[in-house]
């Protein structure tokens, strides 16, 4: 996913990400507030602890266990002290953890909400040019990524005011071990900020080389069969080898580098401990420093190991987020919204006439799919698209639905541009039912009434229209059956019939059938094909289709041929008149045979 | 647990064995690493003498002392980073190298399994067994690992230091340690439950919003797009609610647990001044405790977490182990067993040949004997589920027979070595499977010693040539993911293609052309009858044309050869494909 061609420089990548953390900020300020509210009780906590410590042994320990001067209850409310220090320490980390973990989750639904909610307002043009398993991983992985620089910010803000404080406290005791102090840890982090920084270039890289074993294992899988049936399974094992020897290589490399950063990272803090330690015994005999000084220093350097490591883990998750919220912007800033106008659905429900003018349409700049579509159809009839594979049938009928807008020309619907429909107004007149059927991962009747119809009787009529109850009738829980995601749990002539009356359910003025029944079986179609003609169902339809019976049962046939509209009579005038459609239909009407024989036990 | 822990120990033991690179050179790695962290715990010795000693010693410092001190415990501390890098870098190079190993070995293996290609609901789990499985035991190796080893060498000399300076105090903080370790455990494993709960929601929540993206085009079609957001917002706040409630109940625990080893430190203080009271114990000791019990609860929590995760490696390595256990179901032959297929072409004996999945309850095929001679074409006709596939599998051995016996000019195909046996008999399923490369690369995968003059001249013989013309590259078209670029028909072209440069004796078509063009497939249909004139073709037929032309039609039913003969005998007889004949011109010209 990671895209190799570019390569942020660390200070782009740092200003991006406080620009990102800036902007979550202002999403949830006062969980943010309170994150580092509480992350600075947890801070002030450990430096409180280790100056505790300190006067410990310089009021307590020194003098009662060293001077023999009588105990009292100073060891008690030593005790006490520390405990309550651990308490206040506690509350920070509920206060810091409750705050982060709502600013994080919250952020991370806010993100997944934006994408899916602006995606439902892109054409499908937009839609089109990208792969949807691209589109799915920046709205799983992606938005989680974009906010992970939230997961470790607050208590990287705390560490910050550790450091800083702990750099303060040691200066405040004696200059020498204050600068000491301060070159050791600018040492140290400056060494962990560079070496976050390479970590996670290589990273990058490793996880590059993951993707490669990851996408060759899959395609082989996936074709397995085929790799068994030509006999190249080591051919394939050779080319996954080389996949995860080059994976190999690349997490060596990082070992080297991670090895060598933790080596300085874990080691400077406590030799630094020891050398203020050995200093700090000079500066005692010159008078400068007590013993309980030095024992706060040590101690609280010793605390430091794990903020210091942070810091590198905060710039590695920014650089991260970085990365992956240039990719959800990539989806949020497009502007090839879809755009409405704002006239109402009409509540008639007659057949719809539907006429195009001058209409060419072109996927991508250069080529031509459609040119010159002058169509009218009337209304309640039913016609047939026919043509050749990529003439340009379904495209026809999509911009009839329009999923798509011409590039020049105007389609309309009883007069009216579809184009200045409101949003979710033109489906109520026209249902467009693609060959594949797509379901969601819900009940039948769920999938049928989509969150609109809810009514029982018209979702059975639908589903009856379809020849799909005989089925759904047989299901565990009929209509309240769930097909399982994509409807894995029915076959593809099932989910078909559940399209259909989805489609049917609507009582559509136009109804338009992109090859809806390709994996329904004959019989069954036919009987379809006979409850449509009998329903009452006034509206016009439309249908591509290579059946010679649907193809029959059309009032007129447009006869499609290279993007252009050849002919639109009836089939007996176009077998007579289109020798290009009678070779055509000729080869279909074998075709049709054929199918009918591999294909009769499918629906048994 | 302990069983837990022993069987993981055991599949660790098992994997070393089939991985030897594992385990290469992990003595050494193990002493560096436990180097590295003895060296680590003569800081708080250095702290606790040059306290007692010097600073509150109330006389004058000795410096050389001092330095001496400091020196040695500098030395330590620059031993122990070089032994931990050194540690570091080995044990990454071993678990890199053993599992890339243990990866392709895997794959190999799980190449010879015939689940691979009939049971594809079984794909995701299979690569699971070459990505995030070795992932999971990577990570385990390299961060829980050595975390382990690290942490539980701390713990020991922490404790051992301990008992040297006071083994009264020692006493306070191991029990104290203890309920705190406890309650540690109890709260993971309360954090599991409740992290198990999430994973459910965050899955649905996956398939609301995925929905919405790969539904889009119906979700426009149906103008449900509110409907949609409000279904994606129950779900993403059904999510942020369970795993803010984890969240907050995570932070609970793990501040009670900061409390409660706040708690110990005061407790030592308290029962350390009462003993320093008594004159037994020293300040400086007593500050040095403060630091070991640093050292000691820090791993403790890490420790806690890395049981975690050596068990779910410890599973994830158990699952590739299972994989490799899995005899192959289609075993190669041994080489001084094999028998070479003849060179001329091939025929074809059933004789009595049964299949039944392992699993299965019924048989596919149930006593099947036929003979098909040199250089016949025969097309192979019946209801879906009737047993065609089965029968060309057989063939092509992709699968093996229960009972009875398949040969191939003679020879049974057990005896035959794949590499012999795929260069003889070429097998084109219905789903053309294309790799993400050119369409010359695609072909070429059928032959590897094929020139681009002969991938041009296969495609010529098969009268493609003006399709190939038509493609934006030409030969060079990249094809993208599974061939997504060509449509279904297209990519059926190229695998036919691919399975005819091979130009095998015996070429077995499973319904592989039914995607393409009906006038297209015609044209495809006689060019293949011109050639394979020399070869011996079955066709499982989607169009009855094939089965007219055939030189003999075999009529499967329920897993029967229920006919068998040419079109025209077969009609006269009345039987099965008389009547699905009849069906067929009834259903479609009424």
């Amino acid at each position: 996913m990671a895209d190799p061609s570019d390569n942020p420089t660390l200070r782009a990548v740092l200003g991006a990400g406080f620009r990102l953390i800036g902007r979550y900020i202002s999403w949830h300020p006062v969980a943010f507030g309170l994150a580092v509210l509480g992350a600075a009780m947890f801070a002030s906590a450990i430096i409180g602890a280790a100056l505790f410590v300190g006067s410990i042994a310089d009021n307590v320990l020194r003098p009662i266990i060293e001077e023999g001067e009588p105990a009292g209850n100073r060891a008690v409310i030593a005790g006490l002290v520390l405990l309550g220090i651990a308490s206040w320490k506690a509350s920070g980390i509920v206060v810091r953890r409750t705050a982060a973990g709502y600013l994080q989750y919250r952020t991370q639904a806010d993100v997944r909400q934006k994408l899916v909610d602006k995606q439902l307002t892109l054409t499908l043009a937009w839609y089109g040019q990208r792969s949807v398993g691209d589109l799915l991983a920046v709205s799983d992985a992606d938005a989680q990524g974009a906010t992970f620089v939230l997961a470790p910010l607050p208590y990287g803000t705390a560490a910050a005011a550790l450091l800083v404080g702990t750099i303060v406290m040691v200066f405040f005791v004696d200059v020498t071990l204050g600068a000491i102090v301060l070159v050791s840890l600018l040492v140290v982090l400056g060494v962990n900020f560079w070496g976050s920084w390479q970590m996670f270039q290589a990273f990058e890289r490793i996880q590059a080389r993951r993707g490669d074993v990851s996408d060759t294992a899959h395609e082989s899988f996936d074709g397995a069969l085929t790799v068994k049936a030509l006999g190249r399974e080591d051919y394939e094992t050779a080319r996954l080898a080389k996949t995860s020897e080059a994976l190999r290589d690349e997490l060596i490399t990082v070992g080297i580098l991670r090895g060598n950063l933790r080596a300085i990272v874990d080691t400077l803090p406590p030799l630094t401990s020891v050398i203020v330690l050995v200093v700090g015994a000079l500066r005692f005999d010159a008078g400068a420093v007590s013993p309980g000084d030095l024992v706060a220093i040590a101690y609280l350097l010793s605390q430091l190991m794990f903020p210091i490591r942070l810091v590198g883990f905060v710039l590695w998750e920014i650089a991260a987020s970085v990365a992956a919220w240039r990719r959800v912007r990539g989806v949020l800033d497009s502007t090839e919204v879809q755009q409405h106008g704002d006239l109402a659905g009409s509540t008639d429900s007659s057949g719809a006439n539907i006429s195009t003018d001058a209409v060419t349409f072109s996927y991508q700049p250069g080529e031509q799919i459609l040119s010159d579509i002058d169509l009218a159809i009337a209304p309640g009839t039913t016609i047939a698209v026919v043509g050749p594979t990529g003439s340009g049938k379904s495209t026809l009928v999509m911009l009839l639905a329009r999923l798509w807008d011409p590039v020049s020309g105007a389609i309309t619907l009883d007069a009216r541009d579809l184009r200045d429909f409101a949003p979710s107004e033109l489906p109520t007149e026209v249902s467009f039912v693609g060959q594949e059927a797509f379901l969601f991962d819900d009940s039948v009747s769920g999938n049928i009434g989509l969150g609109l119809i809810s009514d029982g009787p018209a979702i059975q009529e639908a589903a009856d229209l379809a020849a799909a109850t005989e089925f759904i009738d047989l299901l565990p829980n009929g209509f309240e059956t769930k097909v399982g995601e994509r409807g894995a749990s029915l076959s593809g002539g099932q989910r078909q019939r559940i399209a259909l009356a989805r489609a049917l359910a609507r009582r559509p003025r136009l109804l338009i059938l992109d090859d809806a029944t390709s994996a329904v079986d004959p019989s069954v179609e036919s009987r379809i094909q006979a409850a449509l003609s009998s329903a009452n169902m006034p509206a016009t339809v439309i249908l591509v289709a290579y059946r010679p019976s649907s193809i029959r049962m059309a009032d007129s046939i447009v006869y499609v041929e290279d993007g252009r509209i050849v002919a639109h009579a009836t089939h007996d005038e176009l077998m007579q008149s289109q020798p290009g459609y009678a070779h055509l239909l000729l080869a279909y009407e074998r075709d049709a045979e054929g199918r009918a024989g591999s294909m009769s036990g499918t629906q048994a | 647990m302990s069983t837990d822990s022993r069987a993981t120990w055991g599949v660790l033991r098992e994997a070393f064995a089939v991985a030897p690179a594992l385990r290469k050179g992990l003595g050494l790695t193990l002493f560096l690493t436990a180097m590295g962290t003895a060296l680590r715990i003569v800081v708080p010795f250095a702290v606790q003498q040059i306290l007692d000693d010097q600073l509150f010693g109330g006389g004058p410092i000795d410096t050389s002392a001092v330095l001496l001190k400091g020196g040695v415990a500098g030395v330590a501390m620059v031993l122990s980073a070089l032994a931990a890098r050194a540690a570091t870098i080995r044990l990454i190079r071993t678990s890199a190298t053993g599992l890339s190993d243990l990866r392709v070995m895997t794959f190999a293996h799980l190449q010879g399994l015939s689940a691979l290609h009939t049971e594809s609901e079984r794909r995701g789990a299979l690569v699971a067994r070459i990505t995030s499985d070795p992932e999971t035991i990577a990570r385990f190796m390299e961060w829980g690992g050595p975390g382990l080893i690290v942490g539980s060498g701390q713990i020991v000399l922490a404790v051992a230091a301990m008992l040297w300076f006071d083994w009264r105090l020692t006493l306070v903080v191991l029990v104290g340690v203890g309920i705190y370790a406890v309650a540690l455990m109890w709260f993971q494993n309360i954090l599991r439950r409740a992290h198990d709960k999430v994973r459910v929601l965050v899955g649905k929540s996956l398939t609301v919003v995925g929905e919405s993206i790969s539904g889009l085009p119906v979700i426009r079609a149906f103008g449900v797009e509110a409907q949609t957001s409000e279904r994606v917002r129950q779900a993403l706040d059904a999510q942020f609610e369970a795993e803010y409630r984890t969240g907050r109940l995570a932070a609970f625990l793990f501040s009670s647990a900061e409390v409660f080893a706040g708690a110990i430190n005061g407790l030592v203080v308290v029962v350390g001044v009462v003993l320093g009271v008594t004159g037994s114990l020293s300040a400086g000791t007593l500050v040095a405790f403060l630091f070991l019990i640093n050292l000691f609860v820090e791993p403790i929590q890490m420790l806690v977490e890395v049981v975690d995760q050596a068990q779910s490696a410890g599973s994830g390595l158990r699952r590739i182990l299972d994989v490799l256990d899995t005899p192959s179901d289609v075993p190669e032959v041994d080489a001084n067993e094999a028998v070479p297929l003849p060179r001329d072409m091939l025929d074809v004996s059933f004789d009595s040949v049964r299949f039944r999945y392992p699993d299965g309850e019924t048989d596919v095929l149930t006593d099947v004997s036929v003979l098909i001679g040199k250089g016949e074409n025969i097309a192979i006709v019946g209801e879906t589920g009737s047993g065609k596939t089965t029968f060309a599998k057989l063939v092509t051995r992709l699968m093996d027979v229960s009972d009875g016996s398949v040969r191939l000019g003679g020879v049974p195909v057990q005896a035959v070595r794949f590499d012999d046996l795929r260069s003889h008999v070429a097998y084109v399923p219905q789903e053309g499977f294309l790799f993400d490369t050119t369409v010359e690369a695609n072909v070429r995968y059928g032959d590897l010693s094929a020139t681009t003059e002969e991938i041009e001249a296969a495609f010529e013989e098969l009268g493609l040539t003006g399709w190939v013309n038509s493609l934006s590259d030409g030969l060079a078209t990249r094809v993208g993911e599974r061939g997504s670029r060509l449509s279904a028909g297209e990519r059926q072209l190229v695998a036919l293609t691919r399975a005819w440069i091979a130009q095998p004796s015996l070429l077995v078509l499973d319904e592989a052309t039914s995607a393409v063009d009906p006038v297209l497939d015609v044209q495809l249909r006689q060019a293949m009858e011109r050639i394979t004139r020399s070869r011996t073709s079955l066709t499982i037929a989607h169009r009855l044309s094939t089965a007219e032309a055939a030189d003999r039609v075999l009529v499967f039913a329920h897993g029967v050869l229920v006919e068998d003969g040419d079109h025209t005998t077969l009609l006269e007889r009345e039987g099965v494909y008389a009547s699905m004949h009849r069906d067929w011109t009834h259903g479609t010209t009424r």
